[in-house]
């Protein structure tokens, strides 16, 4: 019976771990063979990896593959920084708050279906293609998720734990920071999450429409001189940046919302 | 009973919930007082208004008629001096067992230290020592049920209400609690209201015992109860008590 089950675990294991090694064995030997019988449509992964190497020896736009990597990195931190400022604080007001709630409601049942990436035009229209645009763009596209993601988990509140707050003596702030705030965080936290991947898209796709540096400039760049390589470089960065963040997030909630891993 | 102080006087108590489909009585003019230092139990049937009743006493809820007097004023809404156990629990799942039960004195304004110390006191007198960092969810429901007693004792309240608080416990724990809540209460004299469905329970526990009818709750009777403590469940005045009462009751209980 052990060694039975024991068994089962080791078959398990392998496949746990077999499976998505396998998965990206597969795709390696696709992109080999597809690139192998089509080399204008797709360059070899030597050629991508040699491409990756001459980022740093070769500074794209006077700087490294880190120095993009970098570049949009910091203009979607700035903006996620102030959007969780506001975006949480916000969404606490209008889950909290009925009134709040009743004239900010519609305005973000309005808002909320419209992709971060349709601003795009409008951003650049009216401030162009500095910093600043960038930062705006990606704050308007993780703002609406926060709020809504927030407000919906502080509506989430169980009235007898209201009651309990009420009971036991606690004021309106306390109710709020001790019982409310807390129940909403996995849903704030969804939030986050959100946040962060739609933020990372919509930088990039703001990159693209212009800017001198940044990963999605690469992009551009790569894709308007006809270097397929130097596109799937950027592309490769983007997708592992994106993992990452997921990745330090993850951990990130096990230490805020220990209740929920525990 | 040697003190018939009142503590609080129920007055005319009704409540009606309105809805779209009509309108349901769950509590129909019910009356009663609650002497100090007394422990008053209330039974009655499932889905009665129990619940509903202690909400409003506690001051969480809205009565539609009647009124409740407290220290010999009349009182509306929250009572700071009452605290409560509740039959759903109702613990925070993002705190742990000691953040749960010093909730009251973190709400006062305590110091950490101080707090700590008082919580860890009614963690070790329910049972729970050991446990203080655990989540509610990684206990089983009569240990849950143990923290929502410990909380509320340690909010140190001149009214305790206590609602079927052993609802959730096998027997045998149910007796311990029973046992050990009365030591407590004899040890910190305080005024306790306790709910239960249960009549052996009522009988055991009760100084007095307000009996409720079967929906809407009205009181059906009152029972002063004399047997003196520890009561011994088959001792023939408890089972004649037991019997009287059980009679007298309607049929869901
Ligand atoms: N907010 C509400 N709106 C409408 N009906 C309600 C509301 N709260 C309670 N009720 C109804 O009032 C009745 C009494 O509920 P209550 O929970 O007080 O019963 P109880 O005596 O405590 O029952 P139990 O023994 O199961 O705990 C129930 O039928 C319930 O559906
Ligand atoms: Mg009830």
């Amino acid at each position: 019976m052990d060694r039975m089950s024991s068994g089962q675990k080791t078959v398990r294991t392998v496949l746990y771990w077999g499976l998505p090694v396998l998965a990206v064995l597969l795709i390696i030997v696709g992109w080999i063979t597809f690139s192998a019988s089509h080399p204008d449509l797709m360059p070899a992964p030597v050629d991508v990896w040699d491409r990756f190497i001459r980022t740093f020896t070769r500074p794209i736009a006077k700087t490294t593959l880190i120095g993009h990597a970098w570049a949009s990195l910091r203009r979607v931190l700035i903006a996620l920084l102030i959007a969780w400022a506001f975006g949480i604080g916000f969404g606490i007001l209008i889950g909290w708050n009925r009134k709040a709630r009743a004239f900010f409601g519609s305005i973000f049942e309005v808002i909320r279906p419209i992709p971060p990436i349709a601003w795009i035009p409008i951003v650049i229209m009216w401030f162009g293609i500095g910093e600043f645009p960038k930062v705006l763009l990606v704050f308007i596209g993780t703002f609406v998720p926060l709020v809504i993601n927030t407000s919906a988990g502080i509506e989430m509140v169980d009235k007898i734990n209201l009651h309990v707050g009420r009971i036991f003596g606690g004021n309106d702030m306390q109710i709020l920071k001790e019982i409310v705030i807390p129940t909403a965080l996995p849903s704030i936290f969804a939030g986050i999450r959100t946040s962060v991947s739609s933020g990372w898209t919509t930088v990039l796709a703001a990159e693209m429409m212009g800017a001198q540096q940044g990963l999605g400039s690469l992009v551009t760049r790569g894709w308007q001189g006809s270097d397929l390589s130097l596109v799937l470089v950027a592309v490769i960065t983007i997708a592992v940046i994106g993992a990452l963040l997921a990745v330090i997030l993850q951990q990130l909630e096990k230490v805020v919302c220990p209740w929920n891993s525990k | 009973m040697e003190q018939q102080v009142k503590r609080m006087e129920i007055r005319h108590l009704s409540k009606t919930f309105f809805s779209k489909k009509g309108y349901f009585t769950a509590i129909d003019d019910v009356s009663f007082d609650v002497y100090d230092g007394e422990f008053l139990v209330i039974l009655g049937p499932g889905r009665c208004g129990k619940t509903v009743m202690l909400n409003i006493i506690a001051g969480v809820e809205d009565a539609t008629e009647g009124q409740i007097i407290y220290n010999g004023k009349e009182w509306k809404g929250l009572n700071p001096e009452i605290g409560m156990v509740f039959q759903k629990l109702a613990l925070m799942s993002f705190k742990t067992v000691i953040e749960n039960v010093e909730l009251a004195l973190k709400f006062r304004g305590m110091k950490k230290e101080e707090r700590r110390e008082i919580a860890r006191h009614y963690i070790k007198l329910v049972g729970l020592e050991g446990f203080e960092n655990y989540y509610p969810k990684q206990l089983s429901g009569g240990m849950q049920q143990r923290v929502g007693i410990a909380r509320a004792y340690a909010a140190n309240p001149k009214l305790l209400i206590m609602d079927e608080p052993f609802g959730k416990l096998d027997a045998q724990t149910r007796y311990q609690m029973q046992e050990d809540l009365l030591k407590i209460w004899e040890k910190e004299k305080r005024t306790i209201i306790f709910v239960t469905n249960n009549i052996e329970e009522a009988c055991y526990l009760g100084d007095r015992i307000i009996l409720l009818s079967d929906c809407p709750a009205k009181v059906k009777e009152v029972y002063p109860i004399d047997i003196p403590r520890p009561r011994d469940m088959v001792s023939r005045e408890f089972l004649e008590l037991r019997t009287t009462i059980s009679d007298n009751t309607d049929l869901s209980i």
